[in-house]
């Protein structure tokens, strides 16, 4: 699917600029700090800003025109179904009315899954004949998202569905978002701002900062870059490795990450030649001189590329080869080791999280 | 036609033109009311001051100008004879139409506050799922709204039961067409008996508070 997004939204004395023409395969992230632009940019594709003086083109069928803005096409004409931060669910019906008011609504272009399909991988069954009332934080937001499944679509918008949830309800969705994600051939755009949820099954970025909305190259080059919204504490690198073999005695995978090998538990041979990891910079420590009688599985040597002060701690990216990791250590450490760019370094990986949506056995790893 | 009968009669005249009034309001006004409630046209206040008018409004000033309107040679009685081949004035239908016009604020205004309430994410949602926006207004927001619907459907129906003014003006006090319990109230006391007069009033005011205590207790659970 060919998307194309040119104009401005304008909300309040916030603007947005838009420039985009892209190919939407697969999942295309959509990260930013909050107020960046990100939800507004899912509104103007799903038809909620038809006043907006902006061109939305989809597939070369033009949604939205500024220069017709009356002819705009209905948000619900088009082929798009938005999950919100919100499960905004009719409060007037059980789960299984909110479902079948979905799967009974118009047709329009577009996948739409069946619904005992939609309830059985959403584990919806048992939840059929309550009201949203009864409903906890995850459960709602899992019947919103099976409401827009139900939905015809060839695209899914899914705007922060994770956000309003505690850190157990998101531990409940995550894995049915993430196969979701992977499992069917609509297109998602998935809208984050925290990065190891996105990165971690993201095949392309898209970038909302400054008011403007970019295309990432590479999305391993994008996690490394100290750009701003990779800073925080969820900062970490996305990295490609190689399968190699599973060793079943200890119930490892061994991956090439150029030179170095990495070890991961469970066999991902199942996963696919290459294999993406999110390596958190938080558990990843540094070492001036080489460590050998440590328990910690995972060592590359690297060289360290840049730093990034951060008061309290240090943010170092760290060369191997043609690819990066990022550590985060303290400002003492810093000092005392003399990180500077050139200091030949072995990083000690804590944990690899290896991308959800590919294995569901083994959804984080520890090593 | 002795007390009684004449009571029973002005009442099941009142109660099918309350009935009548009702079911006509409940389907005019929740779109006005949406529409008050959600539009930023420049029309909206002078469209909401005339929704309203008959609040303020004497019901006999409202009376004149519909009994104007709904005469022989008057554009709405002449259309209407015109159609059906009959006048409009003093008769039942002219009250339906005059009591819907006396009622429409106290239906209209309720609906238009928990209309202003409504979550519209709610409704943005069913719009992505593909849902029109008749089916939206129809399947969702009145469902969502039915306590509001009942009780402003009760507030028309008991406000249409105490009208006075307005089937003094265009109703004409016939027996079993258009004379219903206030203006059968009015003779009885003209008439100086208050005995009758008491069956009635009483009747009415036990009517209009069961009413009102039932319509408080629906928008508070």
């Amino acid at each position: 699917m060919r998307l194309r997004v040119q104009g401005r939204v304008i909300r309040g004395s916030f603007a947005l600029r838009l420039d985009l023409d892209l190919a939407l395969d697969g999942v295309t992230a959509l990260v930013g700090a909050s107020g960046a632009g990100k939800s507004t940019l899912l509104r103007l594709i799903a038809g909620f800003e038809p006043a907006a003086p902006a061109i939305v083109e989809v597939d070369g069928e033009r949604w939205q025109d500024a220069a017709h803005p009356r002819r705009a096409l209905a948000a619900h004409r088009r082929a798009v179904a938005t999950v919100f931060q919100e499960p905004r669910l009719f409060p007037h019906l059980t789960v299984r009315g909110n479902l079948a008011f979905a799967a009974k609504a118009r047709p329009r272009a577009g996948v739409r899954l069946e619904f005992d399909d939609v309830v059985e991988s959403l584990d919806l069954g048992p939840l059929l004949a309550r009201r949203a009332h009864q409903l906890s934080g995850g459960q709602r937001q899992r019947v919103a998202l099976g409401r827009a499944l139900l939905a015809a679509a060839k695209l899914w918008l899914f705007d922060e569905p994770m956000s309003a949830l505690d850190a157990d309800s998101r531990q409940e969705i995550a894995p049915y978002l993430h196969r979701l994600c992977r499992r069917h051939a609509v297109p998602v755009v998935y809208v984050s701002h925290s990065l190891p949820e996105v990165l971690s099954i993201a095949d392309q970025v898209l970038l909302a900062a400054d008011g403007a909305v970019e295309l990432v190259e590479s999305v391993a080059a994008f996690s490394t870059s100290f750009r701003k919204p990779l800073l925080g504490d969820e900062a970490g690198a996305v990295i490609a490795c190689a399968f190699r073999r599973f060793d079943p005695r200890y119930r490892l995978s061994e991956l090439a990450f150029g030179d170095a090998t990495l070890f991961v538990p469970g066999d991902l041979g199942s996963v696919g030649p290459r294999i993406l990891l999110h390596i958190p910079a938080r558990d990843v420590s540094l070492s001036t001189a080489p460590v050998e009688r440590v328990s910690i599985l995972n060592r590359v040597a690297g060289v360290i590329d840049a730093l990034e002060d951060q008061g309290a701690s240090v943010l170092a990216r760290v060369r191997c080869g043609e690819q990066s990791l990022l550590a985060r250590v303290t400002r003492r450490s810093a000092d005392e080791l003399a990180l500077a760019p050139g200091v030949a370094v072995q990083a000690l990986i804590k944990s690899v999280a290896v991308r959800a949506g590919d294995v569901q056995a083994d959804e984080g790893a520890r090593g | 036609m002795d007390v009684a009968a004449d009571i029973a009669q002005a009442a099941w005249v009142t109660g099918a033109l309350a009935l009548v009034s009702t079911v006509i309001l409940l389907v005019a006004a929740p779109p006005l009311a949406w529409w008050i409630a959600r539009t930023r046209s420049r029309w909206r206040a002078p469209v909401e001051a005339l929704t309203a008018l008959p609040l303020v409004l004497p019901p006999t000033v409202l009376g004149f100008y519909l009994l104007v309107f709904m005469a022989r040679d008057g554009p709405l009685g002449a259309l209407w004879t015109a159609i059906f081949g009959a006048p409009l004035a003093f008769t039942f239908s002219g009250l339906v139409i005059g009591s819907a016009i006396y009622s429409l604020p106290l239906v209209t205004g309720p609906l238009a506050t928990a209309f202003r309430a409504t979550d519209t994410g709610v409704l943005e949602a069913a719009a992505s799922l593909g849902v029109g926006p008749a089916a939206r207004f129809l399947r969702l927001l009145l469902p969502m709204h039915r306590k509001a619907l009942v009780a402003a459907g009760t507030l028309g129906f008991a406000h249409t039961v105490g009208e006075f003014g307005i089937v003094l003006m265009i109703g004409g006090n016939i027996p079993g067409a258009t004379r219903v319990l206030s203006i059968a109230l009015f003779d009885r006391v003209e008439m100086l008996d208050y005995g009758a007069a008491h069956l009635i009033a009483g009747g009415l005011l036990a009517f209009s508070l069961a009413i009102l205590v039932f319509t408080y207790r629906s928008l508070r659970t």
